[in-house]
């Protein structure tokens, strides 16, 4: 009697409110949990009705086993079942999720080309390799996807969005006790909100950023080999991957075991370069680790290419202000502006251009820029002296209207 | 009383003074009139570029567009990027990259609009394809006039 | 000579001549005010012409006024110039006219026979304001933006009719590109058209009246006042009036440039500290000051109410002057026109101090 009328209940709640979907209300493990679930140690659940699998038609027994239709009794739709798991290990988490997520067949009622191979993917990675050999802390599948309320990953509210992706992964790599045990730092995520990438993502909102998985896989996530780290970096920084790559400093750094980009540039604290890297008086920069001694080619190169793109910046800061003297005249300077613009274009590729160590290389880069500014000081210097040229000649004019009419006086002082 | 007008009484010295006034103020008139007449003489004569709002633009002429080649040319103050692509037609798009600004370029390679700065791609279309661009490149349309090419604001239809 | 002797033949221009000749401009202490007139007719024919030389680039609406302007100023041979000696020489007529229109009042040259020349006088003077109303908003900057909404908001305030008035000036309810394609036509086909048939109106009447004098000279007989010839001691008198003008307008244009601005964006705040032009000034100020309620009344009520009832006593005083011919040189419509001056120029000052 009392199930009949729970059932009732369910069923005007679903009907009054929409949110239950058709296969929950027949669900009983559903039901039955919504009544006890604030009685439980752990909510299940709470966030239940945004979960995918629930809204694609999956329920509780799909995953867990058991039977969803003996409404009555908790014994023959848990225990008694055969293939019933009640809360799972982290291991046992791992097969039921991959008994549909690494089946083809099954996987393409739902999305024709969602990919398969996360199970096989996450066997590679250091959080499978560790749980295989009996590690119950890493992560599987939940400690990143979240369970009984998982988003897909395109929904903003998911944990495994971008934008949410390096807080998910600091939940337990920052965390100083957890990972205590373990040979890794736990400074990942601070550096990484402090660096370029971490900037973009958090303040300018682009989830084209990279985050933990791009560098390091997801499911497959391990820390990048040296021998491949410039091709990780390279998917957007290419030009940069070819430019080192054809550089004879790329020989060098795999012979001597330098992790490539990140000698540089660093891992996680990947800061805005600035052009003092080159500087040999600015302390610490990449060359003094190797490149010590004055005379050294790899200082003198230093010293170069410093100041090719220092001269280029001196120049267009020059430029700039005559441009803005005459801009503040009120001249029209728009066309002096692009020419700024292609400036600022050229200086940002000469910074790439070092990539290949090439002092010709980088000076004919550099060329166009000291062309664009070239252009903008004439431009400027010309706009200028036409505003002066004006004002001199509205100022003789002055005078000529001045002289003329003291002349006019004198003659009208003549014929009276 | 009224101010009398005696030519006797102008000595000869009053009238060489008199000349000489006259002949910088008929010299002055002229210069002044000139000063005043050349600037609305000039004025009147149309600029190069007619009017401030540019609406359309001639990017250059058939011949000058090989099949498989761009050219990046100016809009007002913006970029645009004209593809002749394989096929023959033309396509015309905005050449800032909807990422960070860069400008984007065609790769003749690819038969795709490339961005060097992070290696974003767009197809022909404008459409991003691959890397960080958020938002597809703008459209122009592109009219073939006679044998020129004209840019102007606005799809193709 | 012949092309004298040619139109003469046919238009009896000698009559004209002969009575050029014969004209008579009186001297005496107050003769220097004679020019005021003729300079604020020297500054409407500037205005004129290089206003028709600015409409031949300028293109109203909202999305290229402003870069019309620019355009004139910056790619242009000479716009630059052009513009310049409009915009200072709109502000000249404006402070002319006002000059004239005083000195006329002092010189209770409304009395008559002159009282339609006064209320002729009266209304370009109206149109004139009209005139740099409207024309200061072309340039569609944020200045002119602001100083028009501001403005405008005055009217709104007339009893009764202001907001119907409103909405018809500013074509809508907000200054907008309506606003400003309305401004334009009323800035370059209304106004003008108006304005001349007034203005000359107001000089026939002054050519055939000839110039006044002051009640005490009027008694005297006239061979014995002192006079020059109209032509050629006043003319060329009156010409280098206008020169010393021109070349006032050159100096301002050297050394108090205009600029192009910031282009008007009606969706943007409202910058601090907008005004409307300075000839507006002591109204926007006095408004500003009036308490919220005066009597029973809303303050701004108030405060329109005094100013169209004082234009109106002011547009009326060579009727209400009841004894502008007699000896004493001061009378209650003197003090009331000093008062009136103090206070234009107090509030204006105080406007711009705040």
């Amino acid at each position: 009697m009392k199930q009949f009328s729970l059932r009732i209940l369910i069923s005007v709640l679903a009907l009054s409110f929409g949110e239950i979907q058709g296969q929950s209300s027949d669900d009983a493990c559903f039901q039955c949990h919504l009544e006890i679930d604030e009685d439980m140690d752990v909510s299940v659940m709470e966030n239940i009705n945004n979960d995918v699998h629930i809204l694609k038609g999956l329920g509780c027994a799909d995953c867990h086993g058991g039977d969803p239709q003996a409404f009555d009794d908790p014994d023959v739709s848990m225990w008694d079942s055969e293939d019933f798991i009640g809360s799972m290990d982290k291991l046992e988490q791992v097969q039921v999720c991959r008994k549909c997520h690494s089946d083809p067949t099954y996987m393409r009622q739902f999305t024709v080309s969602m990919k398969t191979d996360q199970v096989a993917q996450f066997w590679t990675s250091q959080h499978g390799t560790l749980l295989k050999s009996g590690d119950n802390n890493v992560a599987s599948c939940s400690s990143c996807h979240g369970v009984h309320g998982i988003y897909p990953v395109s929904d903003p509210r998911s944990t495994v969005y971008p934008l949410n992706i390096p807080e998910t992964c600091a939940g337990c790599h920052s965390d100083n006790d957890y990972m205590a045990e373990y040979d890794v730092k736990t400074d990942q995520f601070e550096k990484y909100r402090n660096s370029v990438h971490g900037t973009a993502l958090y303040e300018s909102g682009d989830i084209s950023a990279p985050v933990c998985n791009d560098c390091h896989g997801n499911h497959g996530a391990v820390p990048p080999e040296i021998e491949y780290l410039s091709d990780i970096c390279g998917t957007c920084h290419i030009n940069n991957m070819n430019l080192f790559r054809d550089s004879n400093l790329s020989r060098i750094f795999t012979e001597t075991g330098l992790p490539q980009c990140e000698t540089c540039h660093g891992n996680h604290e990947i800061l805005k370069p600035i052009d003092q890297m080159l500087d040999l008086s600015n302390q610490p920069n990449c060359e003094s680790a190797c490149h010590v001694d004055t005379g050294d080619i790899g200082v003198i190169l230093s010293k170069e290419i410093f100041q090719v793109i220092d001269s280029l910046k001196v120049t267009m800061i020059h430029a700039q202000g005559r441009v803005d003297v005459a801009d503040q005249k009120g001249m029209e300077v728009s066309e002096l502006f692009i020419h700024m613009e292609d400036a600022l274009k050229t200086l940002i590729q000469t910074r790439t251009s070092i990539h290949s160590f090439d002092i010709d290389h980088i000076k004919s880069v550099a060329q166009e820029g000291f062309e664009a500014t070239t252009l903008a000081i004439a431009g400027a210097e010309e706009a200028i002296n036409e505003h002066g040229f004006r004002r001199k000649g509205l100022f003789l004019f002055s005078l000529i209207i001045t002289v003329f009419v003291v002349v006019l006086y004198l003659r009208s002082r003549i014929s009276s | 009383m009224n101010e009398n007008n005696s030519k006797d009484t102008i000595s000869r010295e009053g009238k060489q003074r008199r000349r000489f006034l006259d002949l910088i103020l008929k010299i002055g008139g002229l210069t002044g009139l000139g000063a005043i007449v050349y600037p609305v003489f000039r004025y009147l004569i149309p600029p190069d570029i007619p009017e401030a709002n540019v609406s359309s633009i001639t990017a250059g002429t058939i011949d000058e567009f090989l099949p498989n080649t761009s050219k990046i040319i100016r809009f007002g103050r913006k970029p645009v990027l004209v593809v002749r692509k394989k096929n023959g037609d033309f396509k015309a798009l905005s050449a800032t990259c909807t990422h960070l600004d860069c400008n984007v370029q065609y790769r003749d390679d690819l038969e795709q609009i490339w961005c060097a700065c992070h290696n974003g791609l767009y197809n022909l279309e404008g459409k991003n394809i691959s890397g960080p661009p958020p938002k597809p490149l703008s459209q122009y349309s592109v009219v073939v006039n006679n044998d020129r090419i004209v840019i102007a604001k606005g799809q193709s239809t | 000579m012949s092309v004298f002797n040619w139109l003469n033949d046919r238009f009896n221009l000698a009559a004209v001549q002969k009575f050029m000749k014969k004209k008579q401009v009186p001297i005496f202490y107050g003769t220097v005010w004679y020019y005021l007139g003729g300079i604020s007719l020297f500054l409407f024919i500037i205005q004129v012409v290089t206003g028709i030389l600015l409409v031949l680039y300028y293109q109203p609406g909202a999305a290229t006024a402003y870069e019309s302007v620019k355009f004139i100023v910056g790619t242009v041979e000479f716009g630059w110039l052009i513009r310049e000696v409009h915009s200072w020489s709109a502000n000249l007529f404006v402070f002319f006219i006002f000059l004239h229109m005083f000195t006329v009042y002092f010189a209770r040259a409304y009395r008559k026979p002159r009282e339609m020349t006064w209320l002729s006088g009266f209304v370009l003077l109206i149109l004139s304001l009209l005139f740099g109303f409207s024309g200061y908003l072309l340039p569609w900057n944020e200045l002119a933006y602001s100083a028009t909404k501001v403005g405008s908001d005055i009217a709104g305030a007339i009893p009764v009719v202001g907001d119907f008035f409103l909405r018809l000036l500013r074509a809508g309810d907000d200054v907008s590109g309506a606003t400003l394609t309305r401004f334009y036509g009323i800035h370059t086909a209304i106004v003008p058209l108006v304005f001349s048939f007034i203005l000359a109106v107001h000089l026939i009447f002054i050519q055939v009246q000839g110039m006044s004098i002051p009640p005490k000279l009027e008694k005297v007989p006239k061979e014995e006042l002192k006079t020059m010839k109209f032509f050629p001691d006043f003319v060329t008198k009156d010409f280098m009036a206008w020169l010393i003008v021109l070349n006032i307008i050159a100096l301002l244009a050297v050394f108090f440039p205009w600029d192009v601005g910031v282009k008007a964006d009606p969706l943007a705040p409202a910058p601090a500290g907008i005004r409307p032009e300075w000839y507006f000034m002591f109204m926007f100020q006095t408004l500003k000051l009036i308490p919220a309620h005066v009597f029973f009344m809303e303050g701004e009520l108030f405060g329109i109410l005094v100013f169209i009832i004082g234009g109106m006593i002011w547009f009326l005083v060579p009727f209400l002057d009841r004894n502008p011919h007699r000896r004493k040189r001061t009378n209650f419509w003197t003090y009331f026109g000093v008062v009136v001056v103090i206070y234009m120029i107090v509030l204006t000052v105080w406007g711009y101090l705040v």
